[in-house]
């Protein structure tokens, strides 16, 4: 099949409601939408604590979380696989190629994103706005609810991030998820094995949503970040 | 009778003392107009009585009641209010502004709608009620401020420049709202050089010089 028809083909899927193309994708957002609900108050909450308490370890734990801000996915998914394998601490889980697993692997990815993103969304407000809250009577937890409300666009921005890293990633989701069709087969890993058994169309499909996706989360990205600037 | 009285209230900064005040005593229903150069330590006075600053040491009654600052109280915290030089306005809006100190007491939605009622009439800021509060000028948002503020009637109000950086006109507004509010049985520190603020009725002057109170 050459790239024209392949492309037809694809897109033939694309509009003909394909079973295969459109669970791969469900696959993907289900296993993202889930990892980010679990990493989005975890990471945030620890950017805030990071940004507004002073404590022993603290720039320790700061430079910690920009490292991981660069560790390739592949050795997360290769530590989360060795954890979970037969042989591993927690081998009697039974985890290892389930969504379950994925969505560890995402959440893992997620957090030094969030937790970077939103410690600095946070240290840059305006330090009158804590002052503020504190003069008008608020407690410790209306203070936290205020600023993270002060710096929303920031934090949605940390959320598109992390989201734009997590539904594209492979590597982690190869490792633990092992693209079992219908169950842990997403899109970044049916574009690679798909097309390396020859099914273009398949492939190609889901590189557009994928890349669709992609769009979407960056262009929300930019607004958010032009907004959390004005 | 003495509203609020604070002893060997100290704070340095790199081994430089920037405040050093042995004696302050501030009575109920009064207005203190505070002075002193530029870097005398007024807008650090006002943060420390405000608990948003930490200082070295010191200790303090209000009304009558002992308090220290390690750590500042809650209850304290509830007595009082400080409006910054350049207030800074929550990106939510006029109304929420105002209701947010009522909000922290915990005071139910009915009697919060009207006091905030109240205090866009007093502030004459009802004609904005749907403008962002980052679109507001200098003027109104000092009001909003000061309408946020006085909502909580508090019992001691702490101004650092309400007037700085005002244009004439806003400058007038302001000042009237200075003087109703201080008839309110609110006693006031303000930070001000501003001939009209300092004349205003009952204003009783604190001079600080070189980190202590002349009275
Ligand atoms: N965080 C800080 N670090 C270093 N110095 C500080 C800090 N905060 C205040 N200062 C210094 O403390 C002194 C008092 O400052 P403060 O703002 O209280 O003065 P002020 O009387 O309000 O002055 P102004 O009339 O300019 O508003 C100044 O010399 C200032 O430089
Ligand atoms: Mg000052």
């Amino acid at each position: 099949m050459g790239l024209v028809d392949a492309t037809q083909a694809a897109l033939l899927l694309l509009v003909s409601g394909d079973a295969e193309l459109w669970g791969t994708v469900g696959v993907s957002l289900s296993v993202t939408l889930r990892a980010m609900l679990i990493a989005m108050p975890l990471g945030i909450a620890a950017g805030y604590l990071l940004a507004t308490n002073d404590f022993p370890g603290r720039r320790l734990l700061i430079i910690v979380t920009q490292g991981l801000l660069a560790s390739p996915t592949v050795v997360v998914g290769l530590i989360l696989y060795l954890l979970l394998s037969r042989q591993g601490i927690f081998g009697e889980l039974q985890l290892l190629f389930t969504q379950t697993a994925m969505v560890i692997g995402q959440v893992l990815i997620a957090l030094p994103v969030l937790v970077a993103f939103s410690l600095s969304a946070i240290q840059g407000a305006d330090p009158r706005a804590r002052e503020t809250a504190l003069a008008l009577g608020a407690g410790a937890p209306r203070i936290a609810w205020t600023l993270l409300l002060e710096v929303r666009f920031a934090l949605m921005a940390a959320v598109c991030s992390a989201f734009g890293r997590i539904v594209s990633e492979i590597g982690c989701a190869l490792m633990v998820g092992g693209n079992i069709a219908g169950v842990t087969r997403n899109m970044p890993t049916a574009i690679a094995l798909e097309t390396s058994k020859g099914d273009f169309a398949q492939g190609i499909a889901l590189g557009i949503v994928l890349l669709l996706v992609a769009l979407g989360i960056n262009s929300a990205f930019a607004f958010f970040q032009g907004e959390s600037r004005r | 009778m003495s509203l609020l009285v604070v002893r060997s209230l100290a704070k340095s900064l790199a081994r430089r003392v920037l405040l050093a005040i042995d004696d302050l005593n501030l009575s109920a229903g009064k207005s203190y107009v505070l002075t002193g150069e530029n870097g005398s330590g007024k807008s650090t006075l006002l943060r420390l009585l405000a608990g948003i600053e930490a200082p070295d040491g010191g200790s303090g009654c209000f009304e009558g009641r002992p308090f220290g600052w390690k750590p500042y109280p809650d209850w304290l915290r509830r007595q009082l209010t400080y409006v910054h030089q350049q207030p800074y306005l929550f990106h939510s809006s006029i109304a929420d502004n105002i209701a947010y100190g009522l909000r922290a007491r915990g005071v139910a939605r009915g009697e919060r709608e009207r006091l905030v009622d109240d205090a866009l009439s007093w502030a004459r800021l009802r004609h904005l009620l749907d403008t962002p509060p980052a679109r507001l000028s200098g003027g109104e948002k000092q009001r909003l401020a000061l309408a946020r503020a006085w909502v909580l009637r508090p019992k001691l109000l702490l101004l650092d420049e309400p007037t700085a950086n005002l244009d004439a006109d806003s400058r007038q507004q302001t000042i009237e709202l200075l003087r109703t509010f201080g008839s309110s049985g609110t006693t006031a520190v303000i930070a001000c050089h501003d001939r009209d603020v300092i004349e205003l009725p009952d204003m009783q002057r604190l001079d600080l010089v070189g980190g202590r109170i002349v009275q």
